[in-house]
């Protein structure tokens, strides 16, 4: 791969601008003291300080709400006509935790029955991905093995050194990326590595401390344990935690016609907090209360993603904990699991 | 700006034409039907126990299983129970109407290792109709099975649903049994009365190299497992089908998940023992 480079401030903006030229350019953007990420037209307005976006960026591979394909049912042969893809495109300034989400999802979309839909977007996507110098109070990606200094499944790292960017290339679409706009790098002088654990070291030291060991084999035995009545009381099914995890990928698929024989098939996000994610049709309910519910959320995170992927479902981003409106917190139910379990 | 190319989309439907429709009870009609571009089925490659996502183009899609053999070529069956809001559009179908068929999804009934035992099939209603396909399969390839008995039953006569197969096609075939009984007595039925899982034990089964299959009810299902339990089947040889609510179809879209499985996937065909191992979410 190609050498580290280094890229001053005061070139950032010329470096999205450039990008912004040639390919979709997706970045983070404050408004009302909310980041968040968004398709823009140059580099204006672009933040790299944030802390995290309010919602992950997830929405760039697997969308909130995501035409499937329009279909006329007027014409004979119901004529359906795919979706066109998505233009080339940079999601920049993502943060460790969301790269390290994106890989996690891949292991859904991209296997068996390999879903075109999310595949397209994540082969036109070049992630360039930002360390973290400082955390917020919910932050506990350590727990999950997540350096918030590295970013593996990123095409690009940056991190802040004070004047200027270590940018460590990291793939072949990095390598690409760096090429179209050499002029704007400088060589990195051979400092930059260790510049880089000095500057995430905060990120890092100050972080919510949180051991995961023993936490999925208790949990393989606590499917009835009483806990679940307990923690749950206070989940109101709201599903904030499932619309802002980076992780989560619960869907619905919907037909929207308008009342005419022309219309089109979307997905869009949905949540195992709400009960009818799993009532069928007739009535029959196999999670009928928040008790069942919330259970299938952690459980999934903590104990169902580890068995079948072999890695849990979280990345300690830390949003559920922020946003939830009564503080029912996946790090607080870790703690639980093994005081109890 | 590029945009992409066209790569096959596991979750756009093919279309397909209604060839064919039985009406099988009140609430119950079995649709055969046939896709457009006659490849599509050519390539299809459905097993028995195998399920389609069916949909009508703006009301919406539903998984559905297989009710026909692939041994019975050129078409699909699907019966369905008018129950929500896109079966009661299925149910106004006419013949040459269109439906949007994607799949199939999930595994299937173990046919090879069935080969050369008895297969003993254990269902209730509509529960006999993902199971058909095996009994169709084991059927039209006769001499790779033993003895196959079918214990088959409804609350009530009109409730049986392929009566055409189990009065009249199934019981002519060599080494076949269907044992026919209903809930409750009714004037003109001269057969069995009484619950499935109390008729089976009446009947008595040997566990000796035979696989029993049981969908059905959950409640006659409970009373099946116990059932063959204490007529000595093993675990591994008693085999039933699970569902869930369904959307994708493809293991993504979380809502048939049940531990570290997928139902559209990982199933819908289980045995006692892989259930045992799964959280006990039923």
């Amino acid at each position: 791969m190609m050498a580290n480079k280094s890229l001053k401030k005061d070139q950032v903006n010329n470096l999205l601008n450039k990008i912004a030229q040639s390919s979709q350019l997706i970045a983070p953007i404050r408004s009302e003291n909310i980041t968040r990420f968004k398709p823009v037209q140059s580099g204006e307005g672009v933040v790299l300080d944030y802390q995290n976006s309010v919602v992950p960026p997830k929405d760039y591979f697997f969308p909130q709400s995501e035409k499937m394909f329009s279909y006329d049912t007027s014409d004979p042969s119901w004529a359906i006509t795919p979706e066109a893809g998505v233009p080339n495109r940079v999601l920049f300034g993502v943060r460790p935790c969301d790269v390290k989400s994106i890989l996690l999802l891949d292991k859904v979309f991209d296997a068996e029955f390999r879903d075109d839909l999310y595949i397209d977007k994540r082969n036109k996507t070049t992630i360039v991905a930002v360390s973290c110098n400082e955390c917020r109070h919910t932050c506990f990606c350590g727990a999950f093995g997540i350096n918030p200094g590295q970013a593996e499944g990123a095409d690009i790292l940056l991190t802040d050194l004070g004047d200027r960017y270590l940018v460590e290339v990291l793939t072949e679409k990095g390598t690409t990326l760096v090429g179209s706009c050499s002029d704007l790098f400088a060589d990195d002088d051979g400092n930059g590595p260790a510049a880089k654990e000095k500057a995430v070291a905060p990120a890092i030291e100050k972080q919510m401390k949180i051991d995961l060991e023993g936490v999925k084999a208790k949990l393989d035995n606590m499917f009835d344990h009483p806990m679940w009545d307990t923690e749950s009381l206070r989940c109101i099914g709201c599903g904030t935690c499932t619309w802002v995890c980076p992780t989560c990928h619960c869907f619905d698929i919907v037909d929207f016609n308008n009342q005419s024989a022309v219309g089109y098939r979307y997905r869009c996000a949905d949540s195992c907090q709400f009960a009818n994610f799993t009532r069928a049709a007739g009535g029959h309910q196999p999670r009928p209360s928040k008790k069942e519910r919330t259970r299938q959320r952690f459980m999934h995170k903590l104990r169902y993603f580890v068995d079948r992927y072999g890695d849990f479902g979280c990345v300690g981003c830390g949003r559920c904990l922020e946003k939830c409106p009564v503080n029912l917190d996946i790090a607080q139910i870790i703690k639980k699991v093994k005081e109890v379990g | 700006m590029c945009t992409t190319k066209e790569v096959a989309s596991p979750l756009t439907p093919h279309i397909a034409t209604v060839t064919k429709i039985i009406d099988e009870t009140s609430n119950v009609k079995t649709f055969q039907v046939v896709f457009d571009d006659p490849e599509v089925l050519e390539n299809f490659g459905n097993m028995p126990g195998q399920c389609c996502m069916l949909s009508v183009l703006g009301v919406g899609e539903s998984m559905i299983s297989i009710t026909s053999s692939p041994t019975r070529k050129g078409m699909l069956e699907f019966s369905i129970v008018k129950v929500g809001r896109l079966t009661e559009v299925i149910h106004q179908l006419d013949v040459g109407n269109k439906i949007a068929i994607r799949g199939p999804y999930g595994n299937n009934f173990p046919i090879d290792e069935m080969k050369g035992k008895n297969l003993l099939i254990i269902a209730g209603g509509i529960g006999l109709a993902p199971v058909r396909s095996l009994i169709d399969y084991a059927l039209d390839n006769r001499d790779d099975y033993g003895k196959v008995d079918v214990v088959y039953g409804a609350r009530s006569v009109d409730l049986l649903c392929f009566k055409y197969d189990i009065f009249d096609r199934w019981p002519k075939i060599r080494d076949t049994k269907i044992h026919v009984t209903i809930d409750r007595e009714e004037e003109q039925w001269d057969g069995h009365v009484g619950f499935v899982p109390a008729y089976m034990e009446e009947l008595g089964f040997s566990p000796e190299n035979t696989v029993a299959v049981t969908c059905g009810p959950p409640i006659m299902i409970k009373f099946v497992l116990q059932g063959l339990e204490k007529m000595g089947f093993k675990d591994e040889n008693i085999i039933t089908t699970l569902e869930m609510n369904m959307r994708c179809g493809i293991g993504k879209c979380g809502r048939c998940n049940i531990g570290e499985k997928y139902i559209c996937v990982d199933g819908p065909v289980f045995n006692l023992s892989q259930i045992k191992l799964l959280p006990p979410e039923f």
